[in-house]
C-alpha cells in the first residue's frame, strides 16, 4: 500500500437502497482501518468527485446500482476499462468517473492510478426511507469484506 | 385524442422517458415526458419536528441542496413566527449567493459550454467538459474548479459544512463571523466578481462572436411566448434569497406581484390523467393547454424568466451586462430559451457582487445573529430562487411544531409545461410522416431538455453511462409503439 487510499461511499441516505454506500462506510468506520486509508462518504457526485479523488493513489467506491439485469442484493465489481463508456456530458452534476479522471489529469491534478467500484443491485431507490431493503441490507457485510481485501486489511 | 395510461410499474428504470404521439398523417400530435417518481416524501416528513426539514429536504436533490436548505429555513422561520435579525439574514444571503454563483459556474462550463464552445454539431466525444478545456485551455479549467472550491469554502465558513449547511436556526444562524473569517469571505467574494467577468468574456469571445451560435440562440425552435416568474426586491431587482414573487406577461408587463405566503392564491398545480407530474399554471389566467400566449396560464422560471420578470439588477456591473444583453437580443422580454445561458452569466455577476456588497457591511461580524422564537404559528411558506427556478416550501405543523403536512414546488416543476411544449416543438420540427427517428432527433430533444437544466439529477442514478433517456414514437389512435430509441446502459 502506498498510504494514499480512499474508500468513498456514495449515495442518498433518504432514498432507501440509494443509501447503501453510506451505510457501508459508516459501518467500516466503526472498525479498525489500516494506516494510510481514508474513509469518507459523499451525497453528491459530479465535479465533487474530482475534489475527493485527487491526492489519492487508489480509490474504492461503494454505491448502489439499478441495472435491472441483476437480482437485488447482487454485488458487482468495476475497475479500469469498465469505466470506459462513462463520459456523461448531458448531466452537469453527474459526470462519470472516466470524465472526472480525464479532466483531473488534463488540469494537472494528482489523480488516482487505480479506481475500483463495488455496486449492489438496488431493489428500490425511489421511495423516501432511511432503511435499506432486506436483500440490499444483507449485502453490507459482504461488501465490507470485499473492500477490506482491496485496501489490504 | 385517445387517452393513454402509463403503467406506473413498468415505466421506471431510473431513466427519463419521452413519448411522442403521431396521428394518421404521421404528424406529431403530442409529446409527454416522464421522469422517475420519488415516492412518499410527505409521508416521510409528517411526524418529524419541523426543524428537521432543513436537513431532510436538501437530500432530495444532490444538485442544489443549499437551495432546499434555505427555503426550508425560511419556512421554518414562519412556522415559529421568528423574523431573522439583520445580521442573521445577511449571513444567510451571503452563503446563498456564494452557492448560487458556484452552481451557475458549474452549469455554464460543464453543461452549456460544450454546446457552444465546442459546437452543437461536434463529435459527442468532444462535446463535454474535456472538449471545453481542450479549446479554452487548462488554465481556465483550473479557474472553474477554483471558483467552485472557494464557493464551497465560503459555504463551510458560514454554514458549517460545504454541501449541506447546518448553521441556520429559526430566526437566523447559529454562528457569527469573526474578523478573520469575514476577511476571507471578502477575499473569496472579490475573486468571484473577477471570475464572473472572465466567464462573460469567454461568452463574448466564443459565443457572441460566432454568428452561427447567435442564430442558434435566437432560433425559433426553442422560443415560447410565456409568462415569466422571478423573485424581486422592493425595486423590482432580482434577489435570489428574499423578496416578493413577480410575474410578467409575454409582452413584459407586470401581471401580478405577491408575497411568498400567498402563492396558493396565484398558482394552481394541474394534474393530467396520464402523468403524476404536476403542471403549475397562473390561476389568474387559467389553463388553456400546453400553448403559448397571453391567454395561457403557462409560465416559466429560472435565469431567463428572472431577468425578464425584473426591471434590472441591484448591482452595477450586473446591471450593465443586463442592459447589454437585452440591447443585443432586441429588447425585453426575450423568449428564446437558449438565451438562458447568457442570463445565467448576468446572474452570476450579480451574485458575486451581492456577496461582495454584504461581506463589506460592518454588521457582518455582529454577534446579533438570531432572534428568539416565542411560539408556534403552525404554518410557514419559504421561497427562494433556486438556480433552476422559484422554489417553494410550505409546511404545516401541530402546536408542538411537529410536521402535519408539507408541499414543495421545486425549480424545474415550474417549467414542466414549458418543457413539454419545447419537446413537442422540437419533435414536430424533426419527425416527418413515416415515423422515422434519427440520432439527430435525440440530440435536438436533449437540447430542449438541457436548456431548462432540469433537476432530474437525483432521479437518474446510474454508475456509468450517458444520461438515461428513452424516446418512443406511438400511434395516437392505438398507442402502438412505432419506433423507439434508447440511450442508457
Amino acid at each position: 500500500m502506498t498510504g494514499r487510499t480512499l474508500v468513498l461511499g456514495m449515495g442518498n441516505p433518504i432514498l432507501s437502497d440509494d443509501g447503501f454506500g453510506l451505510v457501508v462506510i459508516e459501518k467500516l468506520r466503526e472498525q479498525e482501518i489500516p494506516d494510510g486509508v481514508h474513509v469518507t462518504g459523499s451525497e453528491v457526485a459530479g465535479l465533487r468527485l474530482l475534489e475527493l479523488m485527487r491526492g489519492h493513489d487508489k480509490v474504492v467506491i461503494v454505491d448502489a446500482l439499478c441495472s435491472g439485469s441483476r437480482s437485488p442484493g447482487d454485488i458487482v465489481r468495476f475497475s479500469g476499462d469498465d469505466f470506459k463508456g462513462g463520459h456523461r456530458y448531458m448531466a452537469a452534476h453527474s459526470l462519470g468517473i472516466r470524465t472526472v479522471l480525464d479532466l483531473g489529469e488534463k488540469l494537472g491534478y494528482d489523480m488516482p492510478s487505480e479506481v475500483v467500484a463495488y455496486a449492489v443491485e438496488a431493489a428500490d431507490v425511489e421511495t423516501f426511507a432511511e432503511e435499506l431493503s432486506p436483500p440490499v441490507a444483507a449485502a453490507v457485510d459482504e461488501v465490507i469484506d470485499l473492500v477490506r481485501r482491496e485496501i489490504g486489511g | 385524442m385517445k387517452k393513454v395510461s402509463i403503467d406506473p410499474i413498468t415505466r421506471l428504470e431510473g431513466h427519463g422517458k419521452i413519448e411522442i404521439f403521431v396521428d394518421d398523417n404521421g404528424e406529431v400530435a403530442n409529446v409527454y415526458f416522464q421522469i422517475p417518481e420519488l415516492r412518499g416524501f410527505e409521508r416521510f416528513c409528517v411526524g418529524r419536528p419541523v426543524e428537521e426539514l432543513a436537513r431532510i429536504t436538501p437530500r432530495i436533490c444532490g444538485v442544489c441542496p443549499e437551495a432546499h436548505h434555505m427555503a426550508a429555513a425560511k419556512a421554518i422561520d414562519a412556522c415559529y413566527g421568528a423574523e431573522p435579525t439583520r445580521t442573521g439574514k445577511m449571513l444567510r444571503e451571503i452563503l446563498y449567493n456564494a452557492f448560487s454563483a458556484g452552481d451557475h459556474t458549474t452549469h455554464f462550463f460543464v453543461l452549456a459550454a460544450p454546446d457552444f464552445v465546442v459546437g452543437p454539431m461536434a463529435d459527442p466525444a468532444e462535446r463535454n467538459i474535456l472538449g471545453v478545456v481542450a479549446k479554452v485551455g487548462p488554465e481556465l479549467g483550473g479557474e472553474v474548479i477554483k471558483m467552485r472550491a472557494w464557493s464551497h469554502e465560503l459555504i463551510e465558513i458560514i454554514g458549517g459544512r460545504s454541501v449541506h449547511p447546518v448553521s441556520t436556526v429559526p430566526g437566523g444562524v447559529s454562528k457569527p463571523l469573526n474578523d478573520e473569517e469575514a476577511a476571507r469571505v471578502r477575499e473569496i467574494a472579490d475573486y468571484q466578481v473577477e471570475f464572473a467577468q472572465v466567464a462573460i468574456k469567454v461568452f463574448n469571445d466564443v459565443v457572441l462572436a460566432n454568428s452561427a451560435y447567435v442564430d442558434l440562440i435566437m432560433s425559433d425552435m426553442y422560443a415560447h411566448k410565456t409568462y415569466y416568474m422571478g423573485m424581486v426586491d422592493e425595486n423590482n431587482h432580482i434577489n435570489v434569497y428574499d423578496g416578493d414573487i413577480r410575474v410578467v406577461d409575454p409582452d413584459g408587463k407586470e401581471f401580478v406581484k405577491f408575497a411568498p405566503k400567498d402563492y396558493l392564491d396565484h398558482i394552481t398545480e394541474r394534474v393530467e390523467p396520464y402523468s403524476y407530474l404536476v403542471y403549475p399554471y397562473l390561476t389568474g389566467v387559467g389553463w388553456k393547454g400546453f400553448v403559448d400566449g397571453k391567454d395561457s396560464g403557462v409560465y416559466r422560471a429560472a435565469p431567463l424568466a428572472r431577468v425578464n420578470a425584473a426591471d434590472g439588477m441591484a448591482t452595477p456591473l450586473a446591471q450593465a451586462e443586463y442592459e447589454r444583453m437585452f440591447e443585443t437580443l432586441g429588447g425585453k422580454p426575450v423568449h428564446a430559451t437558449l438565451a438562458t445561458h447568457w442570463a445565467r452569466l448576468v446572474e452570476l455577476l450579480y451574485m458575486a457582487e451581492r456577496t461582495q456588497q454584504l461581506a463589506n457591511d460592518p454588521d457582518v461580524t455582529s454577534p446579533d445573529i438570531h432572534s428568539q422564537p416565542t411560539g408556534i404559528t403552525g404554518e410557514g411558506v419559504g421561497v427562494v430562487e433556486a438556480p433552476r427556478g422559484t422554489l417553494y416550501h410550505h409546511y404545516k405543523t401541530d402546536d408542538k411544531g411537529i410536521v402535519t403536512a408539507c408541499n414543495l414546488i421545486v425549480g424545474t416543476t415550474n417549467n414542466n409545461a414549458a418543457i413539454s411544449m419545447s419537446l413537442k416543438k422540437a419533435a414536430q420540427g424533426l419527425i416527418k410522416p413515416g415515423g422515422e427517428i434519427t440520432e439527430g432527433l435525440l440530440n435536438e430533444v436533449e437540447m430542449a431538455f438541457r436548456a431548462y437544466d432540469p433537476c432530474f439529477g437525483c432521479a437518474t442514478h446510474t454508475l456509468f453511462g450517458e444520461m438515461p433517456l428513452e424516446v418512443a414514437v406511438r400511434d395516437r389512435n392505438s398507442g402502438e409503439v412505432l419506433n423507439t430509441v434508447k440511450r442508457f446502459v
